[in-house]
C-alpha cells in the first residue's frame, strides 16, 4: 500500500470551504440549540401542563431516537409538504436535537439553584418574572456551562451527519474529489484530522470557560 | 393516518430493528474487551504504553464517529482492510465505543477512595488482586450505569451504518418513506422501535445495577 | 410596648399560620415603633423564624393582619398580579438578612448591592456605583467590590447581604439568625454591622441565638414557644428576672453561667 496526499492538496480549496461550511453550521447550531434550550426549559418548568406536557414529550422523543432518523423524516418528510432548502433542515434538525440536550441540561440546573436564592431576590421587591431573568436563569446557566460546552464538542462532530442530507459540509464537499480520484483513506483522514483539530481547540475553549464559570457559582 | 401500511411495514422494521439489535450488542460486546485493555495499558509501567492508549482514546473521541466509519469502509481497502458492511459496523463500532468506555471505567475505578487500595496492598494483596477483590466489587455499580449510557448511544449511533447499506432500522425507515411517501407513520413506528430497544437497555441496567449494589451500602 | 402616639412601623395583630395540621404561630401580636429594635428569642421550631419571615410575606399568613408603617402587608382580597405587584412594593421597603446570606454567587459584590436599585428603581448605573460603593464602605468591604462572593468567608459574605438589604433604602430590616450560619470568630464582625445600624436608629426585628448581642442591642425583646410569646419585655428585665419558668428554663440553657 501506499499512500498519495497530492489530490487533497489539489482539492484544498474545496475541502476548506467544506470547512467553513462546517463552521457556520456550528455555530449557527450552538446558538440556537442553546438559546433555544433554556428558554424550553423555563417553559416547560413554569407552565401548566397543557403546555409543558407537550414540550417534554419532544425533548424526550428528540433524546431516544437517533439524529440521522430524525434527519429522514424532516428532510423527506416535511420537504413532501414543504419545499425547504437542505441547509435550513439540516441546521433546524440538529438545532432541535441538541436543544432537547441542553434543554435537559437547564431543567436540572434551574432545579439545583436553591430555595434560597428565589426567596433573596423575592425579599428584594423582585417579581416572580424577573427573579426567573436576573437570579435563576443566569445561575443556572453558569452550572449547566460544563455539561453545555460538552454537548457542543459533541454537536461538531455530529455536523459530518449532515452530509447524508446533501449538505456541503467537510464529508460531502470531498465526496465528489474522491469518485474521480479513487483516494478515500487519504480525503478521509484528512477530514479527521481537521475535526480532531476542531476538537481540541474547542476542549481548551471548554476549560477556559469553565475556569472562569466556576467562581460565579 | 394510515393503519392499514402501519401493520403491512411492521414486520419489516422489526426485522431491521434485530439488526439494529444485533450490531449494537456485538460492539458492545467487542467494546468492553478493548476498553479493559486501554484501561490496563494505560496504567502500565511502560512510559510510551501509556502514551499510545492515551493518544489513541484521545483521538477516536475527537473524530467523528461517522468519519471513522467511512474511513474504514472506504479506506480500508487501501491499507488492505476489505469489511462487508456489517462487520464493518461492528469493528468500528466497538473501537469507537472501547475508547469512550475505557474513560468511564477508569472514572468508576477511580472514585473507589484510594485507602481501599491501601489497606487492601498492607494485607498483602497484589496490584491486581486487589483490582479483582477489592477495587472492581466497589466501582461496579457506577461503572454499570456508564456503560449503560454508552450502551444507549451506541444504539443510536448504529443507525448511520446505513449509510454504507446496512439494512437496519434507520436504513429501513428511509427506504420505506421513499417508497410509501408516508413519513410520519414510518417515522412513528421507527422511532418506537428505537425507543423500545432504549427502554430495553435501561431496564437490563437497572437489573444489574441492583445486583451489583445488593451487598454494598451507597 | 414602647408608647408613642405615632403609627407604629411594624404592627401584627392575631397572626395565625398552619402548617398542614400543624399550627405554627398562635396569635402573635406585636408593635414596633420606628427606630426601634426588637430582639426574639426562643428555641428551634418555636415559630420564630416563620414570624419574621410572615412579615415579609415568605410565609403568607392564614388569619390576622400585619402592617408596614400603617400599610397592610398581607392581602387576601387581592389575587394574581395585583397581588404580585403589591407584594413586590412593600417588600422593597424592607430588608431582609438570611441565615445563609443567600448572596447572588453569580454577580459580583457590588452587584449584588446595586442589582436592585437599578432595576426596581431605575437608578442610574453610575448612581448606583456611587450608592453601591458607599454601604460596601459601611460594612468595611470597599475593597472587595469586584469579587465574586465565593471568595468571601461566611462573615464577609453577611456584612455584603446587609448591605444588599439596605441598598432599597428600607424602613425596617429583618434579620433572620444572621450569625447561626458563622463561624464563632466571625460573629462579631456582623454584630458591629448590626450595632451600627442600630446607632443610626434603623428600626430593626432580629430573630437571633446570641442572647449577650440582644440585651446589648435591643429595645425590647421576646420570648417564643410553641407558636405563642410567652414573655415579652425590656432586655435587662428578660434576660435578668424573667418571669415565666419556660423563659428561665430557656435562659439557663443558653447563656450558662452568664445568666
Amino acid at each position: 500500500m501506499e499512500f498519495d496526499f497530492s489530490p487533497v492538496i489539489d482539492y484544498w480549496p474545496t475541502l476548506l470551504q467544506g470547512v467553513g461550511v462546517t463552521l457556520l453550521i456550528g455555530v449557527a447550531v450552538a446558538v440556537f440549540s442553546v438559546i433555544g434550550g433554556q428558554i424550553v426549559a423555563v417553559i416547560t418548568l413554569y407552565t401548566r401542563k397543557v403546555v409543558n406536557w407537550p414540550l417534554r414529550f419532544f425533548i424526550w422523543l428528540f433524546m431516544t431516537t437517533p439524529l440521522l432518523l430524525q434527519l429522514y423524516f424532516l428532510y423527506f418528510g416535511i420537504g413532501e409538504w414543504i419545499l425547504i432548502p437542505a441547509i435550513v433542515v439540516g441546521v433546524l434538525g440538529l438545532g432541535f436535537h441538541y436543544m432537547a440536550y441542553n434543554a435537559d441540561i437547564f431543567i436540572a440546573t434551574i432545579k439545583s439553584v436553591s430555595s434560597g436564592q428565589y426567596e433573596a431576590s423575592r425579599s428584594l421587591g423582585f417579581g416572580h418574572l424577573r427573579t426567573l431573568l436576573y437570579i435563576i436563569v443566569p445561575q443556572a446557566f453558569y452550572r449547566a456551562l460544563p455539561q453545555l460546552s460538552n454537548n457542543m464538542i459533541i454537536m461538531v462532530k455530529d455536523i459530518s451527519v449532515l452530509s447524508a442530507i446533501g449538505i456541503g459540509e467537510m464529508v460531502y464537499a470531498s465526496q465528489y474529489a474522491i469518485s474521480v480520484t479513487f483516494r478515500p483513506f487519504e480525503f478521509y483522514i484528512t477530514i479527521a484530522a481537521i475535526y480532531y483539530l476542531i476538537n481540541l481547540m474547542m476542549e481548551a475553549g471548554q476549560t477556559w470557560i469553565e475556569r472562569r464559570a466556576a467562581y460565579r457559582s | 393516518m394510515d393503519i392499514n401500511l402501519m401493520i403491512d411495514i411492521t414486520p419489516l422494521l422489526v426485522e431491521a430493528a434485530w439488526v439494529t439489535v444485533d450490531i449494537s450488542a456485538r460492539a458492545l460486546f467487542f467494546g468492553f474487551f478493548i476498553a479493559s485493555a486501554l484501561v490496563a495499558l494505560r496504567t502500565s509501567r511502560i512510559p510510551p504504553v501509556r502514551w499510545l492508549a492515551r493518544a489513541y482514546i484521545s483521538v477516536v473521541r475527537g473524530t467523528p464517529y461517522f468519519v471513522q466509519l467511512l474511513l474504514i469502509f472506504y479506506g480500508g481497502p487501501a491499507i488492505g482492510l476489505r469489511l462487508d458492511p456489517f462487520t464493518c459496523g461492528v469493528v468500528v463500532g466497538a473501537f469507537n465505543i472501547g475508547a469512550y468506555m475505557s474513560e468511564a471505567m477508569r472514572g468508576a475505578i477511580e472514585s473507589v477512595d484510594s485507602g481501599q487500595n491501601e489497606a487492601s496492598r498492607s494485607l498483602g494483596f497484589g496490584r491486581l488482586a486487589t483490582l479483582q477483590h477489592i477495587i472492581m466489587p466497589q466501582a461496579a455499580p457506577l461503572m454499570i450505569r456508564s456503560i449503560g449510557v454508552l450502551a444507549i448511544i451506541l444504539v443510536k449511533n448504529s443507525s448511520l451504518v446505513s449509510i454504507i447499506s446496512v439494512v437496519e432500522l434507520t436504513y429501513q425507515a428511509q427506504r420505506l418513506i421513499g417508497s410509501t411517501y408516508k413519513p410520519l407513520e414510518v417515522f412513528m413506528l421507527s422511532a418506537l422501535m428505537y425507543i423500545v430497544i432504549i427502554y430495553a437497555v435501561m431496564g437490563i441496567v437497572e437489573f444489574l445495577y441492583r445486583r451489583a449494589t445488593r451487598y454494598t451500602f451507597l | 410596648m414602647t408608647q408613642t402616639t405615632e403609627t407604629p412601623m411594624v404592627e401584627l395583630k392575631g397572626v395565625k399560620k398552619r402548617f398542614g395540621d400543624l399550627e405554627v404561630l398562635k396569635g402573635i401580636d406585636l408593635s414596633v415603633d420606628r427606630g426601634k429594635i426588637i430582639s426574639i428569642i426562643g428555641p428551634s421550631g418555636s415559630g420564630k423564624s416563620t414570624l419574621l419571615r410572615s412579615v415579609n410575606n415568605l410565609e403568607v399568613i392564614d388569619e390576622g393582619t400585619i402592617l408596614l408603617d400603617g400599610v397592610q402587608v398581607n392581602r387576601p382580597d387581592l389575587k394574581g398580579l395585583a397581588y404580585e405587584k403589591h407584594i413586590n412594593h412593600i417588600r422593597q421597603n424592607m430588608g431582609m438578612v438570611f441565615q445563609h446570606f443567600n448572596l447572588f454567587p453569580h454577580l459580583s459584590t457590588l452587584d449584588n448591592v446595586t442589582l436592585a436599585p437599578r432595576k426596581l428603581k431605575g437608578m442610574k448605573a453610575s448612581d448606583a456605583r456611587a450608592l453601591g460603593m458607599e454601604l460596601l464602605e459601611r460594612v468595611g468591604l470597599a475593597d472587595k467590590a469586584q469579587v465574586y462572593p465565593s471568595a468571601l468567608s461566611g462573615g464577609q459574605k453577611q456584612r455584603v447581604a446587609i448591605a444588599r438589604a439596605l441598598a432599597m433604602r428600607p424602613k425596617v430590616m429583618l434579620f433572620d439568625e444572621a450569625t447561626s450560619a458563622l463561624d464563632p470568630e466571625l460573629v462579631e464582625e456582623v454584630n458591629l454591622v448590626m450595632k451600627g445600624l442600630a446607632e443610626e436608629h434603623m428600626t430593626m426585628l432580629i430573630v437571633t441565638h446570641e442572647m449577650t448581642f440582644a440585651r446589648d442591642v435591643s429595645d425590647w425583646a421576646m420570648f417564643m414557644d410553641g407558636g405563642v410569646v410567652v414573655e415579652a419585655n425590656t432586655p435587662e428585665h428578660l434576660f435578668s428576672h424573667p418571669d415565666q419558668e419556660r423563659t428561665q428554663h430557656f435562659l439557663r440553657k443558653h447563656l450558662g453561667a452568664q445568666a
